[in-house]
């Protein structure tokens, strides 16, 4: 009997999950496609590009300079020891390019963006602003959620890229003017290890996959919500956290991948 | 009577709990049409059939004719050209101004000039008195205000149909009357089909011309206001009279009441 | 207006996100922006390449002059034989050059370093350098001593 009621809650909850993925995966292709390129549609575009991207800048950049700060200062320990001091330019370009730039960018941005994201669809739908839209003949997955995830994936790529620009800078900072390193070497080190197709392109294409990722979880967690202030609390959380896990997951997978056989 | 709205024999379950089970009534045109009943028997669900936002399990749900529940998509989204939704709580766009909203469905469906929707939008809100607050947010708005923007909204491209959720719910005696005048002249003056759910029994029985009563998934009396005060069913008797008993009970199920106290 | 200041900021924000790309392309990978035609290949023949990757640095003297482009087995030879794209400017490398593979420091990548002989005529493109070094293997070296093969 009980591994029976087990059966049944478990395929229940099974049902529910597979049911959750393909919603998704229906609303994500219904907007994705529906951005229209007029002039209307970019002007909506461009408010989502500041809303989701511009404002992140600020916690993008002061963390990237600390994260950039901090592995110059750790890297410099471990590598004294060496001898190996001057290696510290490509040790900083070469973490935050291929793993520390997409993948902290990815989380901070599903923390700030996404669970803000999240919010304001959600309570769009709690206000019944949708089902409005809706009956207006308006659809709401082009208006209100295609510019959204489009920002969403522009975003994510340049906020990854001015992370890890910003953190070399903050290793040049430790590095050469603390630390003592010869700038000279520095750069030498870093323009020699780091490869444009295999680091930085890399490094460009995980992020692309993270923006898209968080942004279509942000997105669809918001319109899926239920539309009280504790369905709207459950949604912002589920977005943080499969978000962050989605990124960790992926970067595995993707690591796997494009740096292995090097 | 010419029917604008014709529902035969809907169905429609939510999760395990049956909503409608075999209802079947008919909206006259250019009448206004109130849809009432206890809580929770989905007289909200029902507009949203109506509109298409929700899809029946069997039944026909005709609209001047065109079967709604057979229409795809985009289809779908032209017929809602015709028709207007009051929500219960106005839903007007926070981001942008009175005006906007107004002009919102004139811009997404339409291509006329600036001017010409800036001239339609100020007659929509003069018919409903706040031309005035046109650059106002939502934010600044009062109750009352708001839901009287979002009908100006709803009349903007002129509709066949107006549909209204519960637009009496916690509203001031002076903002009730001014919006119960607004259903009334509007029906009139434009020539619609108004249709709309409530509680209120006073100020809906006031001005329509045409009740129907929702129960347990089906329909418990249609008619007009008078008709159905002369009715002798005792679900009708004890709903439009207010009665605290009756066919739908006071005390929610339970024990004995002295056992439970005593034993 | 307010929309207009918006519009500004997504464009600074794109272009400095242009800007950053540029930076990691350039400054930090240093893809350089010369093209084909400022380099001549020369090839060069190796019995062991120890590690030696493509985009490894050619040097003479220590000086950059070139990259190693490609990589390839010589089946009739059974050696490696390295494709080196080499600057321009540096034409006068003599027919005897050598080539050797070199470690960077104790972590370092491994590079070909060039060295220059007597002859008068100069390497030109498609030549191949058949003098060559082979990295130093470490394993080789200890087994030589702890055979009693060569001695310190």
């Amino acid at each position: 009997m009980f591994l029976v009621e087990f059966l049944i809650k478990n395929g229940r909850a099974g049902i529910d999950f597979s049911s959750t993925i393909g919603r998704s995966g229906i609303f994500l292709c219904r907007s994705i496609l529906g951005l229209s390129l007029g002039p209307k549609g970019l002007k909506l575009l461009a408010k989502q590009i500041y809303m989701v991207g511009v404002l992140s800048l600020v916690i993008i950049v002061v963390s990237g300079l600390f994260i950039g700060m901090v592995l110059a200062l750790q890297g410099y320990n471990i590598l004294i020891d060496y001898g190996s001091e001057q290696a510290i330019g490509q040790m900083v370009a070469l973490t935050l390019v291929r793993e520390l730039g997409p993948v902290v960018t990815g989380l901070l941005f599903a923390g700030r963006a996404g669970s803000a994201l999240t919010a304001e669809i959600g309570l769009m739908k709690a206000t019944e602003q949708l089902s409005s839209m809706e009956m207006m003949g308006v659809d709401p997955l082009k208006r209100i959620i295609a510019p959204r995830l489009w920002a969403g994936f522009i975003s994510m790529p340049i906020l990854a890229v001015i992370f890890s620009t910003v953190g070399i800078f903050g290793g040049l900072l430790v590095g050469v003017d603390w630390l003592g390193v010869y700038e000279g070497a520095f750069w030498a080190n870093m323009q020699s290890s780091v490869n444009f197709q295999e680091d930085v392109l890399n490094g460009l294409i995980k992020s692309l996959v993270f923006g898209l990722v968080c942004t279509w979880i942000a997105v669809f967690q918001g319109y899926d919500s239920v539309p009280t202030s504790e369905g709207i609390s459950i949604a912002t959380t589920k977005t943080v956290v499969y978000s962050s896990l989605a990124v960790l997951g992926l970067d595995f997978l993707l690591t796997a991948v494009m740096f292995s056989s090097i | 009577m010419d029917s604008y709205i014709t529902i035969n024999d809907l169905h429609f379950t939510r999760g395990h709990r049956s909503i409608f089970n075999g209802v079947t009534l008919h909206i006259p045109r250019g009448k206004v049409t109130a849809i009432m009943g206890p809580s929770g028997t989905g007289k909200t669900t029902l507009l949203r059939l109506i509109g298409g936002q929700l899809r029946a399990d069997s039944g026909q749900i005709l609209l001047d004719g065109q079967d709604i529940s057979q229409l795809g998509r985009k289809a779908l989204f032209d017929a809602r050209k015709k028709m207007g939704m009051l929500f219960q709580s106005g839903a007007l766009f926070s981001d942008i101004s009175v005006f906007e909203n107004v002009a919102f469905p004139l811009r997404a469906h339409t291509k006329l000039a600036e001017d010409v929707i800036r001239d339609i939008v100020l007659m929509k809100l003069q018919a409903v008195g706040l031309r005035g607050a046109r650059d106002l947010m939502p934010s600044e708005l009062s109750g009352g205000m708001t839901r009287r923007v979002a009908l100006a909204r709803t009349i903007a491209l002129d509709p066949e149909l107006l549909l209204y959720d519960e637009p009496f719910a916690g509203q001031d005696p002076i903002a009730m009357g001014v919006l119960v005048q607004l259903i009334r002249l509007l029906n009139d003056a434009l020539g619609l089909t108004s249709v709309l759910v409530s509680h209120d029994i006073t100020e809906s029985l006031s001005i329509c011309d045409h009740v129907v009563i929702l129960a347990d998934g089906v329909v418990i009396g249609e008619g007009s206001p008078t008709e159905l005060k002369k009715s002798d069913s005792p679900l009708l008797k004890q709903f439009l009279n207010g009665l605290p008993d009756g066919p739908v009970p006071f005390h929610y199920p339970a024990n004995d009441y002295k056992t439970d106290l005593i034993g | 207006m307010y929309q207009r200041t918006i519009e500004a900021a997504v464009g600074v924000f794109m272009i400095l996100g242009f800007g950053a790309l540029m930076f990691l392309a350039i400054e930090v990978s240093g893809l350089s922006m010369s093209n084909d035609s400022d380099t001549y290949k020369i090839y060069a023949q190796f019995d062991d390449l120890g590690g030696l990757n493509v985009r490894g640095k050619v040097s003479l003297a220590g000086v950059p002059v070139g990259k190693v482009s490609a990589i390839s087995l010589d089946e009739e030879a059974y050696s490696a034989l390295v494709e080196m794209e080499i600057d321009k400017s540096v034409d006068k490398l003599s027919l005897d050059s050598v080539a050797s593979i070199q470690t960077a420091g104790l972590l370092g990548e491994k590079y070909v370093s060039l060295s220059v002989g007597g002859e008068e005529e100069y390497l030109k493109e498609g030549d191949t350098i058949f003098d060559t070094q082979s990295a130093l293997n470490l394993e080789k070296i200890i087994g030589a001593f702890a055979s009693g093969q060569v001695e310190l």
